[in-house]
C-alpha cells in the first residue's frame, strides 16, 4: 500500500494548484534529501508529494541590474557553480560547498535548505548576511520576506501552508565588498555545522570599516545579523585587538539572545575565535584573502 | 505507478509504488543488486548512482523523481569489452577493493569526478568521494586508484 502518491509539477502556477487541491495532504517535493527522511520517520507523512525539482524557472540564477535572483529548487551545486553568485556573493557559493557533500549538494536545494530551517542549516547565515528577502507563491498571490523574518527557529518559517518558496534575492554589495564563510564541524565533509559565521564588509576610503555584516548560525533561534557587533565595528580602524573583542560581544549577545545551555561552555569561546577569524579575513589589507581561510 | 526512464543506456518501464526510493526500485524491482544499501539515511554514499550525470545517492531519491530521466548504475560501468572499464581495472589493481562494498558507490563517484574534472588534483579527489564511507581500504588506494586513471585518460587523449 502506498503511503503517499507522486506528481510532478510542470511550472509555478500547476504546483501551487497541486498543492492546495482540497481533501489531499500535498508535501512539496524538491531534492528529496530532508523528505526522504522525515518520509521514513513518519508513515503518515502527506497523502501526495509534488515534485517541483524540474521546473525550468525555479532553477534560474540571474542578475538584473544590481538585484540577484536564484530560484528556490537551485541545487547547492547549481548555486556554487553559478559565475553570477560567485562574482556577487562568494560568503553563499562558500556556505553551499560545505553543505554535506557531492551527492547530498546536487540534490538539496537552497530552498528546502530554508523551508525545513534546520538550526544548522548553512545557506541560511549567507541568506542573512546579504539581507536576501524571499518569495512565497499562494493562491491569493505572491509574498516577499526579509529571509532573517521568514525563518521564525528551527524548523519553523512563516511560509503558509499551500505556499511554495520561489525564489530569494538580495543587492549586490558594495564593488569593494569582502565575505567570508566559516563552518565548524566535528570533519570536515558530511558533518552537521554546529557553528558557522558569515561576515561580509569593506573599508571606506580612510581605511575604516564602512560596513560589516555578521550572521552566526546555529547559535541563536532566529537567523539574525548581529547589529550590535557590527554597529560597534563601523568607523573603526581593522586591528586585531578590534576582532578579539568583537568575538567576545558577539559570543555574549549569543548567550543574551539564546540563554546559556549545555552547549555555551563551548560555543562561547568558539563563536568568538570564529568570528574574530572572519572579521580578520574579511577586512585583511591584501586583497587575495578571498576563501583563504578553506 | 508506471516509472519509465532510461537506465544504463536503454529505455525501461516498471510499474512500482510511488513512495519507495531510487534504490528500492533498483533493487528490488528491476535486480539491479550492484548499487548498495549501506546507511539508508544518506551518510555512506554506497547507493551512489548518476541521475543525469551527477552524482546522488539513490536512498535520498524518490523513485519517480528517475522518471523521463537517466541513470547510471554500476551495471552501466563498463569497457569496451564488456569487462571492468579503466578505472575498474585500477581499483584491482591499487588494492582499492578490499570487502567491496563501498566500491560500487566509489566507482561512480570517481566516475562523476573525471567527467567533470578530467585532471583533478588529490584534494579534488579526496574531496568528489567525501560522501562515500570505505571502513577497510583507509582510502589511500582508492585515491590512487582514480588519480592514476586521471592520468591514463590524459595521456591517451594527447597520444590518442
Amino acid at each position: 500500500m502506498e503511503r503517499f502518491t507522486y506528481v510532478r509539477a510542470q511550472d509555478v502556477q500547476q504546483a501551487v494548484a497541486l498543492l492546495n487541491e482540497p481533501g489531499l495532504r500535498s508535501r512539496v517535493l524538491a531534492g528529496g534529501t530532508d523528505l526522504m527522511l522525515l518520509a521514513r520517520q513518519d508513515r503518515h507523512l502527506c497523502d501526495r508529494v509534488v515534485d517541483i525539482s524540474l521546473i525550468p524557472e525555479l532553477h534560474r540564477i540571474a542578475r538584473e541590474d544590481g538585484l540577484v535572483t536564484i530560484g528556490a529548487a537551485a541545487s547547492f551545486s547549481e548555486v556554487l557553480e553559478s559565475p553570477i553568485v560567485r562574482d556577487t556573493a562568494p560568503v553563499l557559493s562558500e556556505a553551499c560547498a560545505q553543505v554535506g557533500a557531492v551527492q547530498v549538494r546536487n540534490m538539496g536545494t537552497i530552498g528546502g535548505n530554508v523551508a525545513n530551517a534546520a538550526a544548522c542549516a548553512d545557506s541560511l547565515p549567507a541568506l542573512v548576511c546579504l539581507d536576501a528577502a524571499a518569495r512565497v507563491q499562494t493562491p491569493a498571490g505572491s509574498q516577499e520576506w526579509p529571509v532573517s523574518e521568514l525563518v521564525l527557529r528551527p524548523n519553523r518559517t512563516q511560509i503558509p501552508d499551500g505556499g511554495l518558496l520561489l525564489s530569494f534575492s538580495y543587492r549586490v554589495p558594495h564593488p569593494e565588498a569582502r565575505s567570508v564563510f566559516l563552518k565548524l564541524g566535528r570533519r570536515n565533509a558530511m558533518a552537521i555545522s554546529r557553528l558557522t559565521v558569515a561576515a561580509l564588509g569593506h573599508l571606506d576610503g580612510q581605511g575604516r570599516i564602512a560596513e560589516a555584516r555578521l550572521v552566526p548560525g546555529a547559535a541563536t533561534p532566529q537567523i539574525r545579523r548581529f547589529t550590535a557587533v557590527e554597529d560597534m565595528l563601523v568607523g573603526q580602524q581593522p586591528d586585531a585587538g578590534l576582532w578579539q573583542e568583537a568575538g567576545r560581544l558577539a559570543a555574549s549577545e549569543m548567550v543574551r539572545i539564546s540563554g546559556r545551555r549545555w552547549s555555551s561552555e563551548y560555543k562561547e569561546p568558539a563563536l568568538a575565535a570564529l568570528v574574530a577569524r572572519a572579521l580578520s579575513t574579511v577586512f585583511a589589507s591584501t586583497t587575495s584573502l578571498q576563501g583563504a581561510d578553506r | 505507478m508506471k516509472i519509465a526512464f532510461e537506465l544504463n543506456g536503454s529505455p525501461v518501464s516498471v510499474d512500482a509504488p510511488a513512495d519507495i526510493s531510487l534504490l528500492q526500485l533498483l533493487r528490488d524491482h528491476l535486480h539491479l543488486t550492484g548499487t548498495k544499501e549501506g546507511c539508508g539515511v544518506g551518510e555512506c554514499g554506497a547507493c551512489s548512482v548518476l541521475l543525469d550525470g551527477r552524482l546522488v545517492n539513490s536512498c535520498l531519491t524518490l523513485a519517480p523523481q528517475a522518471g523521463g530521466r537517466h541513470v547510471t548504475t554500476i551495471e552501466g560501468i563498463r569497457g569496451p569489452g564488456g569487462g571492468p572499464d579503466d578505472l575498474q581495472e585500477a581499483f584491482i589493481d591499487y588494492g582499492a577493493v578490499q570487502c567491496g562494498f563501498c566500491t560500487p558507490g566509489m566507482v561512480l563517484a570517481g566516475e562523476a569526478l573525471l567527467a567533470a574534472h578530467p585532471r583533478p588534483t588529490r584534494r579534488q579527489i579526496r574531496e568528489a568521494i567525501a560522501g562515500n564511507l570505505c571502513r577497510c581500504t583507509g582510502y589511500q588506494q582508492i585515491v590512487d586508484a582514480i588519480e592514476a586513471t586521471a592520468s591514463k585518460r590524459s595521456e591517451a587523449k594527447i597520444h590518442g
